[in-house]
């Protein structure tokens, strides 16, 4: 099993590291005369993120700091838990199905844990053997709010992998959402034919669609995966895929949907190009 | 859904608390929890072997032990009962995909999990909205907020944790409560009690190992 980006892991080391109370999140440091009175706020992450990175520099090289702030997490924790409020119902079975989507990480060291290697599954490319003759995959569950609840929460699992960027993914989450929430909203999956998965949510109403694509082959410096709608309407570049963090790039909300448009990927030259000078290696049929 | 004394909106005179409490201590809650809530709970930990290794059962029992309280979490900071949720939904995912990389010795699963929880909260409210406009959307939230619907568990560690919170300094109990119920920085929290930066931060500490002694947690 590929564990295929060393972003996936030191992003997830850091997650749960600060999950551990130990080790080092990011790579910033942080500058703090005392450090070690932090200790509080940092275990309530009521410090910047600056500040958390001095704090957990601090922190590696003090064992009886991590103690403390292994106990503080413990009362926070408490905290977190008398704040208990009943989900709602629907939600459990969502959540359960999305993880169907996730495929889930092996063990720091395999031999301190228990998982089993022949049970990972690459649950990206469960869809991947249906692409054969015409490469064209049959739809999954239109209009199916489970699934598209599942893709949702997948989106923004995508999108947190990109924390870094919240911000402007922020910026771009409602219309997201109306995308997802669309009542005509359909979800596709295709296999990339280099290599990866896509996935596309639209909403011929909205006219607009929400790309995301994983563990596509990594390009040269000089290249870029650039996407594009295709149909009557002409031939428009749609953008260039952001990096993949976690393995995944995406989501990217294309606007400007029209009738019989399909969404192609090509590999341009870095920035990507005005209009594609190589065959697609992802063609979609949006349908209308 | 309140807990602190103070109320959800922050510091606020007092409340009268209940009296006659046995003492606190490592008695375990009894009930419909098979794993108590903030323990070492075996159960929840075992739980995390067992969806490391993909087993869609166990993440639904994990689900069912876990959900409502980071979904509490999430209300208390986020407010927005939407992307609450969204967040929980996140969470739970984000459990479910590094499960086996949860390390017991570094501390509870309860703790592990709350505090991605936590810390998924304030990342979405720190880095969506500038500081006016979160005042701006927990007001309109506030509205729908105080009378939602949805059932509060009065659970046993609910009036533990207000019991212990009760026995913090008010000056504690208000920087460890904004702090972590309202995701504000300890720099966030001085200006909001008009006290010294430094101030804040051993409030913060001492109100944390306060209550940690209190709940006899490690």
């Amino acid at each position: 099993m590929p564990d295929n980006s060393n972003r996936r892991w030191r992003w997830l080391r850091g997650l749960t590291a600060a999950g551990a109370g130990t080790g080092a999140y990011g790579g910033r440091r942080g500058r703090d005369a005392d450090p070690h009175t932090l200790v509080g706020a940092y275990a309530m992450d009521a410090v910047s993120d600056v500040e958390r990175a001095g704090f957990e520099q601090h922190l590696v090289s003090c064992e009886a700091c991590r103690a403390e702030v292994r106990g503080l997490r413990e009362a926070a924790a408490r905290l977190a838990v008398a704040a208990e409020i009943r989900p709602r119902a629907e939600l459990r079975e969502q959540t359960v199905a999305a993880a169907d989507l996730i495929r889930q990480l092996p063990p720091i060291e395999p031999a301190d844990q228990a998982a089993p290697s022949g049970r990972r599954l690459a649950r990206h490319s469960r869809t991947a053997p249906a692409a054969s003759a015409r490469g064209w995959l049959p739809r999954l569950a239109i209009g199916s709010a489970a699934v598209l609840a599942a893709a949702a929460v997948w989106l923004g699992v995508a999108m947190h992998g990109a924390e870094h960027q919240l911000t402007m993914v922020q910026g771009r989450s409602h219309r997201m959402a109306e995308v997802l929430g669309a009542p005509d909203a359909t979800m596709m999956t295709h296999q990339v034919s280099t290599g990866g998965v896509a996935t596309v949510v639209m909403s011929h109403r909205a006219g607009e669609l929400l790309f995301t694509a994983a563990d596509l082959r990594a390009l040269p410096h000089a290249r870029s995966y650039e996407l594009w709608l295709m149909g009557p309407a002409g031939t428009r570049a749609a953008g260039v895929l952001p990096t993949p963090h976690d393995g995944m790039r995406g989501p990217m909300l294309v606007s400007g949907l029209a009738p019989g448009d399909e969404v192609g990927l090509t590999v341009e030259r870095a920035g990507g190009a005005a209009r594609p000078s190589a065959s697609p290696i992802l063609m979609l049929d949006l349908g209308s | 859904v309140d807990v602190s004394p103070n109320g959800p909106d922050g510091p606020r005179s007092p409340r009268p608390r209940g009296s006659r409490r046995p003492p606190e201590g490592r008695d375990r809650a009894p009930g419909r929890r098979p794993g108590p809530p903030g323990s070492n709970g075996p159960d929840l930990t075992a739980l995390l072997g067992q969806v490391a290794r993909g087993e869609t059962g166990a993440f639904r029992e994990l689900y069912d032990q876990a959900a409502g309280q980071v979904l509490g979490v999430a209300r208390r900071v986020i407010r927005d009962p939407a992307q609450s949720e969204e967040v929980m939904q996140e969470v739970l995912l984000e459990v479910w995909r590094t499960a086996a990389r949860f390390d017991p010795e570094a501390g509870s699963a309860t703790a592990w999990i709350m505090t991605l929880a936590h810390r998924r909260a304030v990342d979405r409210v720190r880095s969506a909205h500038s500081a006016a406009q979160r005042e701006l959307l927990a007001a309109v939230a506030q509205v729908d907020y105080d009378d939602v619907t949805e059932a509060v568990e009065r659970n046993l560690e609910h009036e533990r944790v207000r019991r212990c919170l009760a026995s913090l300094t008010e000056l504690q109990r208000e920087a460890v409560t904004l702090a972590y119920y309202r995701g504000y920085t300890y720099r966030e929290v001085a200006g909001l009690l008009g006290i010294a930066i430094g101030t804040v931060k051993t409030r913060m500490r001492d109100g944390l190992i306060r209550l940690r002694d209190c709940l006899g947690v490690d």
